[in-house]
């Protein structure tokens, strides 16, 4: 992007950030949906905790790390590209023909229509979270290891929004496909946040190469912790999942600009 | 004649998703997905614990399908046939409730009845499917199944009271997405649909027997899997039906002043 780019995007981010203060009590209750949402992770996560005898041989301290990562990353990829996410919409209201006509790209004009205040609280949670579970974590948190922690959020972003990004290239075609982010959504919050390996290998595997949100916060939990070789995952593949998120993102971003292409409005 | 209107007004929403095959297929899709992770997430936690919460492997993985089968019931994106009460106040067309010949509250009942009885479909065939497969146990006796067969029927009533308040929350704030969506979250998480509430703290159980939504599905799951023995059941049906004609009269309260406060474009 270049500096005016950069300048443009900037000044629609604070105008967003400025009408979603227009209405307060709704702005205050967005934050606390985020938060909120969250929250339900940490009480479903504590709830088995407490309940059960470790899970699939992690030790609980050791599993906090995996919601804290996926949540983390999920924060993020709110804030920066979460509106690939209810994007089916602008394409069933016909906004997409409207940025069309305009001298910006599609893709940042959709991350550009409104301002996530819901990844405010999302965030705060995850932060909370994180700290509570780096705390509570009895690895020695060396540079190196810090660093994979910090690459595995950003790569499990990326996967993120990948897999939403590829959702939404379907809805150019189909705009009723909108129906499987939610379900993507629900998936990735009630399954992304514990060890796989407490499931069947088959649905495992499901979870890994078919619809992959083992990389987003699972894998990388495991490399860190030391699990990283009972995964059923080659290791290379699991030490690998920041790069694996960085692709996908990549491979979402040109099937969403081939899809683009490939577009038809209303009107033919 | 009336009932043939009744009957127009009851499929749209249904009639809708029939006209969009991709959204059958993922509604399909997703179903049997839920169910597979649902009920291998169940055993494998179990896998080295006994019964836990007073309940057994069986009657966790039971409760827990028949949680996402029941949520299908109430499942139906209006949202994207614009057609939701939030919508219809943001675009004024909430007035053409009011101009019809047939009064706002009974369109309302017999949309979402269309709609219950449409997601009905969906969840009995999956309870079928699920039965034959082993994946859920079938009623411990007879008396069982006629026992969760009314606590169901009236968990879908308070459900249905609880989603028509959220509904009217929009006559009052233009803009409430957001308490919408808490208020979906706590039906979601109080009435079970997470995980059963038996696992929950003690605090937490209490709480909720204070507040309607655990009679949605907690109650009639419970009985179904026998984690409220049938001498129990009495007391939690009684307690159902207070939430139904509570809320009745609540959402009843709710529509005549809702009906004053109907302005479309600027009045």
């Amino acid at each position: 992007m270049r500096v005016n780019a950069v300048r443009i995007v900037w000044r629609i981010t604070r105008l967003n950030f400025r009408a979603q203060l227009e209405y307060r009590t709704e702005f205050l209750l967005m934050i606390a949906i985020g938060a909120i949402w969250q929250v339900s992770v940490i009480v479903f996560a504590t709830v088995l905790l407490t309940r059960f005898a470790g899970m699939g041989g992690w030790d609980s301290s050791d599993v906090l790390l995996i919601p804290a990562t996926r949540m983390m990353a999920h924060g993020l990829m709110v804030l920066f590209l979460g509106r690939m996410h209810g994007i089916g919409r602008y394409i069933q209201e016909g906004r997409v023909d409207i940025y069309l006509v305009r001298p910006m790209p599609v893709h940042r004009q959709a991350q550009l229509e409104y301002f996530p205040t819901n990844a405010i609280g999302d965030l705060t949670v995850a932060t909370g979270l994180m700290i509570g579970a780096l705390g509570r974590s009895h690895l020695d948190w060396t540079a190196g290891r810090s660093a994979y922690l910090i690459a595995a959020l950003i790569g499990g972003m990326l996967l993120e929004a990948a897999l939403f990004t590829a959702v939404a290239s379907a809805s150019l075609r189909f705009p009723s496909a909108d129906y499987w982010s939610r379900w993507l959504e629900d998936l990735l919050g009630t399954f992304g946040s514990y060890p796989l390996n407490v499931l069947p290998r088959a649905v495992g595997g499901f979870l890994t190469y078919a619809l992959p949100l083992a990389f987003v916060a699972y894998l990388p939990a495991a490399v860190l912790t030391g699990h990283g070789h009972d995964t059923g995952v080659p290791y290379w593949l699991a030490a690998a999942s920041p790069l694996v998120g960085v692709l996908a993102y990549l491979g979402a971003r040109l099937l969403w600009r081939w899809s683009l292409g490939h577009y038809t409005g209303v009107n033919g | 004649m009336a009932a043939l209107h009744a009957w127009r007004a009851a499929r749209v929403t249904p009639l809708g998703e029939l006209l969009a095959p991709p959204r059958i297929t993922a509604a399909l899709l997703r179903l049997t997905v839920q169910v597979v992770l649902v009920a291998s997430l169940w055993r494998g936690l179990y896998a080295h614990t006994g019964a836990t919460a007073g309940l057994t492997r069986d009657q966790a993985v039971t409760y827990a399908v028949l949680a996402v089968l029941a949520s299908r019931l109430r499942e139906l994106d209006q949202y994207a046939g614009r057609d939701t009460v939030l919508q219809h106040m943001h675009f004024g067309t909430i007035i053409y409730w009011y101009l019809r010949p047939l009064p706002p509250q009974r369109y309302y009942a017999l949309r979402a009845f269309g709609e219950q009885m449409y997601g009905l479909a969906w969840a009995l065939t999956g309870y079928v499917v699920c039965l034959a497969a082993g994946v859920v146990d079938p009623p411990k006796s007879a008396a069982a199944a006629g026992v969760f067969a009314l606590s169901m029927l009236l968990g879908q009533l308070v459900l249905y009271y609880v989603m028509l308040v959220i509904d009217q929350l929009c006559f009052w704030t233009l803009r409430n997405g957001a308490a919408m969506l808490i208020l979906i979250f706590a039906q979601n998480l109080l009435s079970g649909v997470y995980a059963p509430l038996w696992f929950f703290p003690d605090w937490f159980i209490t709480m909720s027997r204070f507040l309607p939504f655990q009679a949605t599905l907690s109650v009639p799951l419970s009985i179904y899997v026998g984690r409220v023995p049938l001498s129990d059941a009495g007391a939690q049906l009684a307690l159902q039906a207070v939430w139904v004609v509570a809320l009745s009269l609540f959402t009843r309260f709710l529509w005549r002043r809702a009906a004053r406060r109907v302005v479309a474009q600027g009045g």
